[in-house]
């Protein structure tokens, strides 16, 4: 099992690798240069020459990737060139918010999405099915940003329940304040997610309805529920933890709109910002952060994969 | 209604919304300790009898009629009724226990958990009575096997597990729906004997529906003949299958081979089976019967089912009376001669590696097909038979170079093949094409039927010089479709048209050999019988070589001229047809022969059953030695040491490798 972990994770080293020299090349590619955002529109050449130096960008390319990347090694993704903090800093102040987002938003939308997927799948073409899935392609439908501006409209600005701009709150210092601030942002993400897990879910509940052992089950004269329950799930799980996966991975940095919209401190708006500045060393630290969280929650759901299917083996 | 039947059916009828009546009024009863044969080929309606029995119908089916079970009247039983009938008193096993069984669930827990779920063993109790129940269906280590899931069990073992499922408990009636269709003869063999050695255990009454004449012949007590939704025939195995009463059952028994006997030609029944929105006016058989078909009374009156008397009755207004005379016999003169050596395969080898997971290097090799020799003559057919995973389809394909061949040699026409060019083995390939088993699947669903056999012509760019539609009309007519038929889409074909497409295609660029796998094994026995006279005619009116890759040992019987048998990517056995059916010197052979059900109740214990140990082992991890000398009656240490020599039996036309060769039992002196 732990060798299983680790040797997913060896997998990943290359790619890794591979990601840093990309992103790397990128930052180059794109045209603008932090110089001028730092020095201003009025400096002399020696000034700007001299900025150049200060920040080593007068050295060869590659050589400026080994020196990149050996410090990264060691944990040193330089200093932020807008305010001289260093990048590990600003994003490790990020990534709990981040994670506390991204993680409440999905549990969220299984929350909601779970249900409808079963309701549906127990009877599909019902009317609740129906119903549901009217539902399901309502919430994939209704822009982000839309919807967290109505929620602050309603419980921040007509109801005055929740605040209107969602700080930090660690769940584990205040978990009242950490709902309160949290609540709105992960319902506008959770909600949208809810209308994927839920089509996931039911797609994969009725392809394995029609399954054979499934007709075995019930002519053993087990309960419809036991059928669902005991048999159904857990083979429909196998596809759905890959999409659980992959959707909560994409609100690690991928949940721009959101926090913007709720002036939430996360790693998206960080990243949105570096890239306004053109703050090369904390683009490049926050894009890596963002890959090996990724990355960490693949293996994970490898794991839960091959601890639902006895057929995968941790060999 | 006998008052001991443990279910008495009447009157059943089954309907579908927009696919018409599946079952159209059928009577049976079913007594304690007796097994019922119901017979018939798809869409006979007797899977649909089966579902309707267990109330496991879509809801969407309309149910009339009366199914009683014991006290229960089924049809009018409330959903949680039927569901504690299902759990106390019948017991389901179903066809492909690769999929009848849920892959992330352990075995002993999907053997016990319908009793659990029914109270009749406490959750306590239910590890140690799961394993006893494995183990009485001959599941080894059942305890360690309980924890296991069912990727970990062979296909034999999983029937045998869903048999344990089904039969736990006191079980009233069974019902086994195509029990053994997806198993090899010798693994049908050992599942059949623990069906019956439970079957006396619990006494219990079992429905076995089946396509298979031979399994029925062999373990049903009584028949019914099912067609187009009705029990056409019904009565004493003996009976069905000595005195047929109607024309359709004794058209079943003609078109079927037989493995003991050769006849000169199959006789099928014509046409194919009514689809159950469409059935004909008066009797459904009509339009296929020879007796039938230009009558008024058959056209006008579906007949009922009568009693004649003794036990049996028919639904026919012209019952047959009598014996039903055997198939005329092929005149032992007419042997053709056959031409010179078209493909000869030596010491082929096709190795699959096993690649190791972090760095992909070569940690071991599947020995799919591991030195086989073969030679094929002008106009004749070779069988090549084996159970499953024993590299005949592997061969096939390595022949026609879809396979990368490991060592070895493939000389077609006197040229080495194995390493040509790629341009030289197109021209090779228009000479040698290939007929794939699953009719369904291999036609484009997308092209017409006329594109799909231009085919071959276009990549070849040989479409106008060959004579264009008119070229492929031609080859339409002679695999007996209407060239009316070339603008149809595949779907609007049956599985026997369809497969006559995949031989009009294979003959479009006019070839010499034919290498058909599995040809007739997804179709009915009526349907196999027109397909393998088609093929047949063929090769007299064409001269073409058949390489026949088949499991059926009797069709194979049928059809070819010599037959090679094939164990784990060697051939074991090779000879002329006749010799190796009637005096077989390999025990693999022999016990394959052995495991075969004939299609007659008399010689039921009159053939001594070879039943072999175990299945066939992965090619990954070859037994040393003789590699089937774990399965072997008559192994000793020699043969786990040496790897026998393919030779010629003395006094035989036969070769064949094994250090015991030598008949079943000794000649009477």
């Amino acid at each position: 099992m732990i060798g299983f972990v680790l040797r997913r994770l060896a997998q990943m080293l290359p790619v890794l690798l591979l990601a840093s020299l990309a992103i790397w090349a990128m930052v180059y590619a794109v045209p603008g240069s932090p110089v001028g955002a730092l020095v201003g529109e009025n400096a002399t050449p020696e000034q700007i020459q001299a900025t150049i130096a200060r920040l080593g960008l007068d050295r060869p390319m590659l050589l400026q990737y080994w020196s990149w990347l050996h410090h990264a090694l060691e944990g040193d993704f330089g200093l932020s060139i807008q305010n001289r903090e260093p990048v590990v800093t600003l994003i490790l102040q990020r990534i709990p918010a981040t994670l506390q987002l991204g993680l409440s938003a999905s549990a969220v939308g299984l929350a909601l999405g779970v249900p409808v997927a079963l309701a549906s799948a127990l009877r599909p073409r019902g009317w609740l099915d129906r119903m549901l899935s009217g539902w399901s392609a309502l919430a994939l439908g209704v822009p982000t940003f839309w919807l967290g501006i109505l929620l602050i409209l309603l419980f921040a600005v007509r109801l005055r329940w929740l605040p209107s701009v969602s700080a930090y709150v660690p769940v584990m210092d205040d978990p009242a304040g950490a709902l309160r601030n949290t609540l709105l942002p992960a319902l506008t993400l959770g909600v949208y997610v809810s209308g994927i897990f839920a089509r996931f879910l039911r797609a994969a509940l009725l392809g394995e309805l029609r399954a054979d052992y499934v007709r075995t089950a019930r002519s053993k004269g087990l309960r419809e529920r036991d059928v669902i329950g005991r048999h159904v799930l857990r083979n429909a799980l196998l596809p759905f933890v890959t999409i659980v996966g992959l959707m909560t991975a994409s609100f690690i940095g991928g949940a721009v709109v959101t926090e913007a919209v709720f002036t939430y401190p996360g790693l998206g708006r960080l990243l949105i910002q570096a890239i306004d500045a053109r703050d090369y060393p904390l683009i490049q630290g926050c894009i890596m952060c963002i890959l090996v969280i990724y990355i960490g929650i693949n293996v994970l759901v490898d794991v839960l994969y091959a601890y639902i299917d006895p057929r995968i083996d941790y060999g | 209604m006998p008052d001991d039947a443990v279910l008495s059916v009447r009157g059943l009828e089954v309907a579908f919304p927009g696919g018409g009546q599946a079952v159209r009024g059928v009577d049976f009863d079913v007594h304690a300790g007796e097994v019922l044969g119901i017979v018939g080929e798809s869409g006979s309606g007797k899977s649909v009898t089966a579902l309707a029995i267990t109330g496991l119908l879509d809801p969407s089916a309309r149910v009339r009629g009366s199914i009683r079970l014991g006290g229960l009247e089924v049809t009018a039983a409330d959903r949680e009724t039927l569901r504690r009938m299902r759990g106390r008193d019948v017991g389901t096993i179903f066809q492909d226990p690769t999929t009848t069984l849920n892959p992330v669930l352990p075995i002993g827990r999907q053997v016990i958990e319908g009793q659990v779920a029914h109270g009749l063993v406490a959750a306590g109790a239910a590890s140690a009575k799961a394993a006893a129940l494995l183990q009485e269906v001959d599941i080894p280590d059942p305890v360690a096997r309980a924890g296991q899931y069912p990727h970990q069990f062979s296909g034999g073992m999983r029937q045998r597990v869903v048999i344990a499922m089904a039969m736990a408990g006191q079980k009233r009636l069974i019902i086994a729906d195509e029990p053994t269709t997806a198993l090899d003869v010798t693994v049908q063999a050992q599942v059949l004997a623990v069906l019956a050695e439970r079957r006396r255990q619990t006494g219990a009454a079992v429905i076995l529906i089946t396509h298979d004449l031979g399994v029925v012949a062999e373990v049903a007590d009584r028949v019914a003949v099912m067609y187009a939704g009705r029990i056409v025939e019904s009565g004493p195995v003996e009976a069905i299958f000595h005195r047929p009463r109607h024309p359709y059952t004794a058209g079943l028994l003609r078109s079927l081979p037989r493995l003991d006997t050769v006849a000169a030609r199959l006789l099928p029944i014509e046409g194919q089976p009514p689809e159950a929105a469409r059935l004909p006016t008066g009797c459904t058989f009509r339009p296929r019967c020879a007796i039938g078909r230009d009558q008024t009374l058959c056209a006008t009156t579906d007949p009922a089912l009568r009693e004649d008397g003794q036990a049996s009755a028919a639904a026919c207004h012209f019952p047959l009376t009598g014996l039903l005379p055997p198939l005329p016999r092929p005149d032992a003169g007419a042997a053709t001669t056959k031409g010179e050596d078209l493909l000869v395969v030596e010491d082929l080898r096709v190795h699959f590696a096993i690649r190791s997971r972090l760095l992909r290097r070569t940690i071991g090799w599947v020995r799919a097909v591991d030195g086989v020799n073969l030679t094929i003559r002008a106009g004749e057919t070779l069988g090549l038979v084996g159970e499953s995973g024993c590299g005949k389809t592997t061969t096939g394909r390595a022949i026609m170079g879809l396979l990368a061949v490991r060592s070895g040699c493939v000389r077609f026409g006197g040229e080495d093949i194995t390493n040509m060019r790629r341009a030289e083995l197109r021209r090779i390939r228009r000479q040698m094409q290939y007929v794939f088993q699953d009719p369904f699947a291999s036609l484009n669903p997308i092209r017409t039927a006329g594109e799909i056999v231009a085919e071959p012509l276009r990549i070849h760019g040989l479409y106008e010089e060959i004579g264009g539609a008119a070229y492929v009309a031609g080859l339409f007519e002679r695999v007996g479709l209407s060239p009316d038929m070339m603008r149809r889409m595949p779907r609007q074909f049956s599985g026997g048209q369809k497969q006559r497409i995949g031989i009009a295609r294979a003959l479009a660029l006019q070839p010499k050999l034919l290498i058909l796998d599995e040809p007739v094994a997804a179709l009915d026995v009526s349907i196999q019988a027109q397909i393998v006279n088609l093929l047949q005619d063929l090769q007299q009116q064409l001269g073409l070589a058949y390489l026949f890759i088949a499991h059926d040992l009797s069709v194979v019987r049928h059809i070819c001229d010599r037959v090679a048998v094939m164990y784990l990517g060697r051939i074991v056995e090779q000879s002329n047809r006749d010799v190796l059916y009637e005096n077989p010197v390999h025990p693999y052979t022999q016990s394959l022969l052995s495991a075969v059900p004939l299609p007659d109740p008399d010689l039921r214990d009159r053939t001594r059953r070879i039943v072999l140990r175990g299945e066939i082992p992965s090619p990954a991890r070859l037994p040393s030695g003789c590699t089937f000398h774990p399965r072997c009656f008559r192994a000793d240490a020699i043969c786990a040491a040496e790897v026998p020599e393919f030779t010629c039996y003395p006094g035989l036309p036969t070769l064949c490798a094994c250090h015991h060769a030598g008949p079943t039992r000794p000649e009477p002196a």
